[in-house]
């Protein structure tokens, strides 16, 4: 037997001897197994000390490396990686011990990132497509040929023919300047991921209780008694989460319930797990909310209180029956009753949700109907409760928020033109210099075109594209095309563009699809930095913001996104007004100059006390947050009291030190402890039509609820100068503020709001006297001027159970979005057609833990690539076995729409129920089956190429949102 | 009549209820309305006992690593270092040791009768290559499988770890190359020789006589006596054998699983131990065990004398074709006597 | 002395493959190599468990017994490595391994075998701690550093459990006796002889 160097073997294990038996066994134990503190997992040593100690020792390998932290990019979880750098290499991943988020864990994807700097598959340069072939060009010769084409297409078809999508991975800064872009270009048409994940989240919630976010943590999960995963796969798609539900579940002995179509890893995992038929949330969610009015289990004073329109939905509540609830999902009765029982009676619970219930055309109603479900028990504005809504991107939250959107400037000011006046104030640019940018002023205060239907607007009549002309030029970055439903029709949009820019480390399958499309020229690659090559804040999908270190820098001739948005707005002319107080250095923004100018104009949603100082002082002290209630002691210095990552409403400026909000609306805490009420956003009262044909007005302020230590003990309306005078606090402004008010509206200082004062004045005001500076309303059940103020049950466009549609059609055709929307016709036409007997099969998409979205950065990542080699259809062994198709093998599968085809293998699995099929929707650079790898340009392609998802999925988009409808079509598979 | 009438209505019972359950269950419903995954879960104890070993599923195309736990690599690994020990030891020393014995007692088995000074071809050319060619890869394989087994103990502790890897990796290739050589020889064994080693009557004759290994009587034998024909048939059957079970070794997992391959490796290693042994008596008779018996592989011919004393029938037939004026069996290339 | 383990509690293990691609960033591990990999039992049934296995460094391995060149070794952590300029690639360990441990690059000619790789519980091999030679050939010495195996470290679950035998299973046990259920220590009874009672 060979032993080695006996010696230094003995020292190491001596070492652990001592620590395994002395102090830090115990302290690892006492942190670990389930203990709520837990450090629940690793074996005997204790990390931090024993990495200091050995720095010395450590191999050649590691010795003079310095560590740099980031933030991961392939979730909103938050989780941080830390880097080990030597030589501007990027050598080594070291578990991230200190963030209170991921507590060293990460996933597949996180465990790899490492590689995407690696790649050498990234390009390498900028790249021109001329007569069918990939050439280099310069970048100098790239970002002038593309500002030439952009201007004489906005000459030629006006600033909305150019649509700019840009990208949930760029940090609160690029996204900020993305859309701060769009309005110095004269466009809302500026997208990105949001619209296909989350859209219908951020309205529905929002349309609730004010704010389109994330209620509570996933590290306040620890505190719940009941968790329901309705549409959510956290096992897959938020897999570090997964550790504090599990937890929780161990050591709360909660209930872990999974309402899902499929048995999924996370349902494995489940105490109870429900099927149900793919697009009937509602009706699962009623059938609950059945049970717990027949039983009085509902939180009469919960309601009474916080809570608008409750007899509306009562009515509609009535409706689904445990029998109509099972004809429709497929639920028995006695399983929700007793699903129900636990949500209601064994609180906190809270529900937690993904695209699972997002990605619908009924996608915002499904996410009230959650919304309700929580108010109607109470859930809400307490740890333990909430509606985790668990998102996608590392930076899905803040590129919302900063609102890189269609229907709003940053921070949800809307269109209209006091929040351009608000922001050409921050901007410090003339209002009507925006004006002038756009088409018409009109324009400029219509909502954009969403992402899904770019095509739509680039190919349909262009009488029906309500601006000026079609889509004639689409600058993406950081956007996969593959995400996007109706794949088959989007390859005609490829085909109609005069200008295609794809921004991105990799080529993607816009790359691939556009050659494929038949495009010769007209589109260029630029090579962007991946975020780990960045610098810059992103907010995790509990709205806690982290900054992330420039950990390399950008390799081979990629350029940062920040630069990239600079080169851009110079060549277009308005680089100086556009970065007037923003610091650039060689071309590049300096990013915490950025931030500072996002924090002096978000008031709306507390972006204001977020500066890059208190943010670095968090990544800087990640061990002193505590794990459940994620605060820092308050005698620490730089972030005492703080809750980690600020959330936001982080009230104020940074001066205020307000610590951040973990809880939303939560009225246990004083406000400048994180406390909160619901938002009155939607006016102060309503006039609601009475039976007898009489009006009466109905208080939409709360009642007799409020803040812990709000100086005002009742519902109370936003702040404004006004309301301050009327409560005798405007005293408590400075000069300086008044000063700024007066500024602000000089004609009429008494209206302006805490959300347009830039002094902070009226916040810091509001905050004094305990109250929450937007006020302190009801949230609503009924949220008038949604298409279906109470949710209703809407079958899918294409839906196998065609006997449904008649008693649960979809909305009728519209227009929404500047396009025609005529799902109802669709619907009508797949009835009468009989599609459903042609396409019997319900066919659904979600997440592999081993990629992310569009997939081509994960699928160039061989470590990741090489555990999911192959596109498959998820076929349960009945539907297999009909139609002969074996596991493993090659299976054609047909859409509905478009005469729709793709080859793929079959997984035969009884994960999935008889008559519903499931692909990942990770796939791509394979269509129709057509391996496409040739198209991209030579050495860029993805390791892995495969069918897209969305090469099948079909029709059918949410009125409110935009939102595409990737999770219910139907199809068929036959055995290739 | 009455149990039967009894057994009707307990089917139609039966029926009854299992058509009412069907109705009950509306065709929407997929599953009972009692699922807790967390309760129902797997566990590990309870699979070895039921199944031996543990497998699932997998993501990777490697459809090996989806059985995480097969405790039956602890019986493989008994046998290969112990049972295998034993057999091979058994059979190979046992065999030296009986051989020796033999030689010391009975010495080399004489021509009785001298020799003649005539010859007769026994093998051509040809039959001497393939031979020698089998031969020649059968003694290499055999010296570096008998290191497998035997070498870490044996040989190791006397050369060192670092010389005996290198060796032992060196004897690895030539035991992959030369198994393919060694394959082609024993199909050309089977092919050539197929036909004078269909067993007969005369080899019971033989056998009785214990093929006068023993005494001094010559039972007669055509072309192969029965010893021989047991030797043939050893090669080809216990050749092919490892040929086999060293290919399914050698392409692992080409459609095979690791208890395939377990198994090969059982097969592999017994039927060569055996064959070592058997192949040492074929040897020891062919060289100091018998004079005049080198000779018909060396040389390709050997003494009238001695095929009259070991194959008269053989010799019979041969002077019978002669005599017909049929060409001499063998080429031209005879020498004449 | 600490006598290393690994443990998976497939209660936690969600299939997350984090410890296969932690295993792969940390020591470069080529394409068709998998020193770790995560299997899922009953896939798609109530009851299913997902299980991360790799080598367990087993009490008394057998690799090591049967292995023709005698080129394994234990290290005083317990840690079963194996030398690299030793093997022969015959495969014998891979017939013996109940885990299904080692791996072979496809070298040259009809599926021979190359050098053996497997799991080293991140302590590298015979050559000096740390060097680059050990890192070419068996990847990163975490253990020469005090760090454990870095799949455990970052699991996403805190489900792979490495370090000191007698910690783990400390903290297996109480994991069990609180939430009240427990799938078993996958693998214990086979690499060690012993189960955790729970």
């Amino acid at each position: 037997m060979l032993i080695k160097r006996t010696q230094r073997r003995n020292s190491l294990s001596g070492a652990l001897v001592e620590q395994s038996g002395g102090f830090d066994r115990r302290a690892f134990l006492r942190k670990s197994g389930l203990t709520a503190g837990g450090l629940a997992a690793i074996g005997a040593l204790p990390f931090g000390s024993v990495r200091k100690a050995d720095a010395a020792t450590a191999g050649p390998l590691a010795s003079g490396a310095t560590v740099r932290k980031s933030i991961c990019t392939h979730c909103a979880v938050g989780c941080t990686v830390t880097a080990e750098v030597l030589n501007g290499v990027w050598i080594g991943q070291e578990p991230s011990w200190d963030s209170p988020i991921n507590r060293g864990s990460h996933c597949a994807k996180g465990a790899a990132v490492r590689e995407l700097v690696h790649s050498d598959r990234r390009l390498r340069y900028p790249m021109k497509l001329v007569n069918g072939q990939w050439t280099q060009v310069s970048w100098d010769t790239a970002v002038n040929e593309i500002g030439d084409k952009l201007l004489s297409i906005r000459e030629k078809s006006g600033s909305d023919s150019v649509y700019w999508l840009g990208s949930a991975k760029m940090t609160n800064e690029g996204s900020y300047l993305f859309r701060k872009l769009g309005a110095f270009w004269g466009t809302n048409n500026t997208d990105h991921q949001a619209r296909i994940c989350h859209s219908t989240t951020v309205t529905g919630v929002a349309n609730t209780w004010g704010y389109g976010a994330m209620t509570n943590s996933i590290n306040d999960m620890r505190n719940a008694k009941t968790m329901v995963f309705i549409g959510s796969n956290a096992a897959e798609a938020h897999p570090v989460g997964m550790q504090h539900m599990l937890e929780s579940k161990e050591i709360n002995k909660a209930n872990f319930v999974v309402i899902d179509p499929r048995m999924t890893r996370t349902a494995a995992h489940a105490t109870e797990y429900v099927r149900m038929r793919p697009g009937t949330d509602i009706p699962v969610l009623y059938g609950m909310m059945w049970h717990i009015l027949k039983n009085g289990w509902e939180d009469k004073e919960f309601i009474k209180q916080r809570v608008y329109g409750f007899d509306d939905l009562r009515k509609e509540v009535e409706k689904w029956n445990p029998e109509e609830v099972e004809r429709v999902t497929g639920v028995p009765g006695a399983q929700l009753e007793r699903v129900a029982k636990m949500f209601a009676t064994e609180k906190p619970a809270t529900l937690i949700w993904c695209m699972g219930q997002t990605q619908h055309t009924v996608g915002t109603a499904n996410v009230r109907a959650s919304c309700i479900s929580l108010l109607m028990t109470g859930n809400i504005g307490k740890s333990g409760t909430g509606a985790n809504i668990l998102r996608g991107h590392d930076n899905v939250q803040g590129a919302t928020d900063v609102g890189l959107d269609i229907v709003t400037l940053p921070f949800y000011y809307g269109l209209a033109e006091g929040a351009w006046k608000h922001w050409s104030r921050v901007w410090e640019v003339d209002y009507d210099y925006l004006v002038s940018r756009f088409d018409e002023k009109k324009m400029m205060e219509t909502p954009g075109i969403p992402l899904t239907r770019w095509f739509d607007a680039a190919t349909m009549p262009k009488a029906d594209v309500a601006q000026k002309d079609n889509v004639k030029a689409v600058f993406v970055q950081g956007h996969a095309s593959n995400s996007i439903t109706r794949i088959p029709e989007s390859m005609n949009g490829l085909k109609a563009l005069e200008l295609l820019v794809i921004a991105d480390p990799h080529p993607t399958t816009w790359a691939s699809l556009a050659v494929q499309a038949g495009r010769k020229d007209g589109v260029y690659i630029l090579p962007v930095a991946t975020q780990f090559e960045c610098k810059g804040s992103r907010v995790a999908s509990n709205r806690s913001m982290q900054w992330g270190e420039q950990i390399v820098k950008p390799i081979f001739e990629s350029k940062d996104d920040l630069e990239i948005l600079y080169l851009i707005a110079k060549k277009l002319g308005f680089a100086d007004r556009m970065f007037k107080n923003i610091k650039v250095e060689n071309n590049l923004p300096e990013a915490e100059d950025v931030l500072r100018e996002i924090n002096r104009g978000s008031w709306s949603t507390g972006y204001c006390g977020q500066s890059p100082e208190r943010i670095k002082a968090h990544m800087k002290n990640q061990d002193k947050f505590d794990l459940v209630t994620m605060r820092a002691s308050k005698d620490l210095p730089e972030i005492g009291g703080d809750y980690y990552g600020l959330p936001w409403p982080c009230w104020g400026k940074p001066e205020v030190r307000h610590p951040g909000t973990p809880l939303l609306y939560n009225t246990n805490l004083g406000v400048m402890d994180g406390g909160g009420t619901f938002r009155p956003r939607f006016g102060i009262e309503r006039e609601e039509k009475l039976a007898d044909g009489t009006t009466r007005k109905v208080s939409l302020l709360a009642d007799g609820s409020f803040s812990k230590d709000s100086d005002i003990k009742d519902g109370y309306p936003e702040f404004t100068l006004a309301v301050l005078k009327k409560l005798g606090w405007d005293t408590d402004l400075t000069e300086a503020e008044m000063a700024v008010i007066n500024k602000v509206n000089p004609t009429t200082p008494d209206s302006v709001s805490w959300s347009l004062d830039l002094s902070g004045g009226i916040q810091r005001v509001a905050l004094k006297h305990g109250c929450v500076p937007y006020g302190n309303g009801k949230a609503r059940m009924n949220a008038f001027g949604l298409p279906d103020p109470i949710p209703v049950h809407r079958e899918p466009i294409y839906t196998p159970r065609v006997d449904l549609v008649s008693k649960y059609p979809t909305l009728p055709d519209a227009k929404q979005f500047r396009l025609p929307n005529i799902g109802f016709s669709i619907q009508k036409a797949a009835v009468e057609k009989g599609i459903a007997k042609q396409f019997p099969l319900i066919l659904s998409s979600g997440r592999l833990v081993e990629y992310e979205g569009g997939g081509e950065e994960t699928r160039t990542n061989p470590w990741l690539a090489e555990l999911q080699q192959d596109m498959f259809i998820e076929i349960s062994p009945a539907d297999a076995s009909a139609r002969g198709i074996k596991d493993g093998g090659w299976v054609w599968v047909t859409g509905a729409e478009n005469g729709s085809k793709a080859k793929m293998k079959a997984m035969v699995t009884e994960r999935v129920g008889k008559g519903v099929a499931w692909m990942p929707f990770h796939f791509g650079g394979w269509f129709q089956g057509v391996d496409m790898r040739s198209n991209y340009p030579k050495g860029t392609d993805p390791i892995v190429l495969g069918e897209s998802a969305n090469t099948i999925t079909s029709y059918g988009y949410d009125p409110a949102t935009g939102m595409q409808e990737p999770k219910v079509t139907l199809c068929q598979i036959a055995a290739a | 009549m009455a149990a039967l009438s009894r057994h009707i209505r307990f089917i139609a019972g039966a029926l009854a209820l299992a058509i009412m359950i069907a109705i009950a269950i509306p065709a929407v419903a997929q599953q009972p309305s009692s699922v807790n995954p967390t309760a129902d879960s797997v566990k590990e104890q309870q699979l070895l006992q039921q199944l031996k070993t543990i497998q699932g599923r997998g993501s990777i195309p490697d459809v090996k690593s989806y059985v995480i736990e097969q405790p039956a690599g602890r019986d493989w690994r008994e046998f290969h270092g112990v049972t295998l020990r034993w057999i091979g030891g058994i059979s190979i020393l046992g065999t030296l040791a009986i051989l020796v014995i033999f030689y010391l007692w009975r010495g080399m088995v004489k021509l009785q009768s001298g020799r003649s000074g005539r010859t007769i071809v026994r093998f051509n050319a040809f039959e001497r290559f393939v031979h020698w060619m089998t031969a020649t890869c059968f003694i290499i394989l055999a010296l570096s499988g008998l290191n497998i087994s035997f070498g870490r103990p044996l040989l190791l502790p006397l050369i060192g770890l670092e010389a005996f890897a290198a060796w032992s990796e060196a004897a690895k290739f030539a035991h992959s190359y030369l198994s393919f050589p060694f394959t082609i020889g024993v199909v050309l064994i089977f092919l050539i020789w197929i036909s004078g080693n269909i067993p007969n009557k005369v080899d019971v004759a033989w056998l009785k006589e214990g093929g006068g290994i023993v005494g001094d009587k010559h039972p007669p034998a055509y072309r192969f006596n029965a010893g021989q024909k047991l030797i043939y048939w050893i090669v080809v059957l216990g050749g092919g054998a490892v040929a086999i079970s060293g290919y399914v070794l050698m392409f692992p997992f080409y459609g095979t699983n690791v208890s395939m391959m377990q198994n090969a490796e059982m097969v592999h290693a017994v039927v060569a131990m055996l064959f070592i042994a058997a192949m040492l008596g074929h040897i020891y008779i062919g060289t100091i065990g018998m004079e005049g018996a080198f000779e018909a592989m060396g040389e390709g011919t050997v003494d009238v004398n001695w095929a009259k004393e070991h194959h008269s029938l053989w010799l019979k037939d041969e002077s019978a074709r002669a005599a017909a004026g049929a060409p001499p069996r063998q080429s031209a290339a005879t020498p004449a006597e | 002395m600490a006598r290393m383990k690994f443990l998976c509690d497939a209660d936690r293990c969600i299939e997350c493959n984090a410890c296969v691609t932690a295993c792969k960033n940390e020591h470069e591990v080529p394409w068709g190599i998998n020193r770790r990999r995560v299997v899922t039992i009953n896939d798609g049934k109530p009851g299913e468990r997902s299980v991360s296995m790799a080598c367990m460094h087993c009490t008394d391995a057998p690799c090591a017994s049967v292995c023709p060149v005698n080129c394994f070794y234990t290290t005083a952590d317990a840690v079963v490595l194996h030398s690299k300029d030793l093997c022969i690639g015959c495969g014998y360990c891979f017939y013996a391994c109940p885990f299904g441990a080692p791996q072979y690059p496809k070298v040259g000619n009809f599926g021979s075998r190359g050098k053996m790789d497997k799991c080293t519980f991140c302590a590298g091999g015979p050559e000096a701690d740390g060097s680059k030679e050990e890192y070419a050939k068996y990847g990163a010495n975490r253990l020469a550093e005090g760090k454990l195996p870095l799949c455990a470290e970052m699991c996403s679950t805190k489900s792979l459990l490495a370090g000191d035998g007698e910690v783990i299973a400390q903290i297996y046990k109480e994991r069990v006796t609180r939430r009240g259920y427990g799938s078993g220590a996958w693998g214990w009874q086979t690499a060690y002889r012993e189960t955790i009672a729970s």
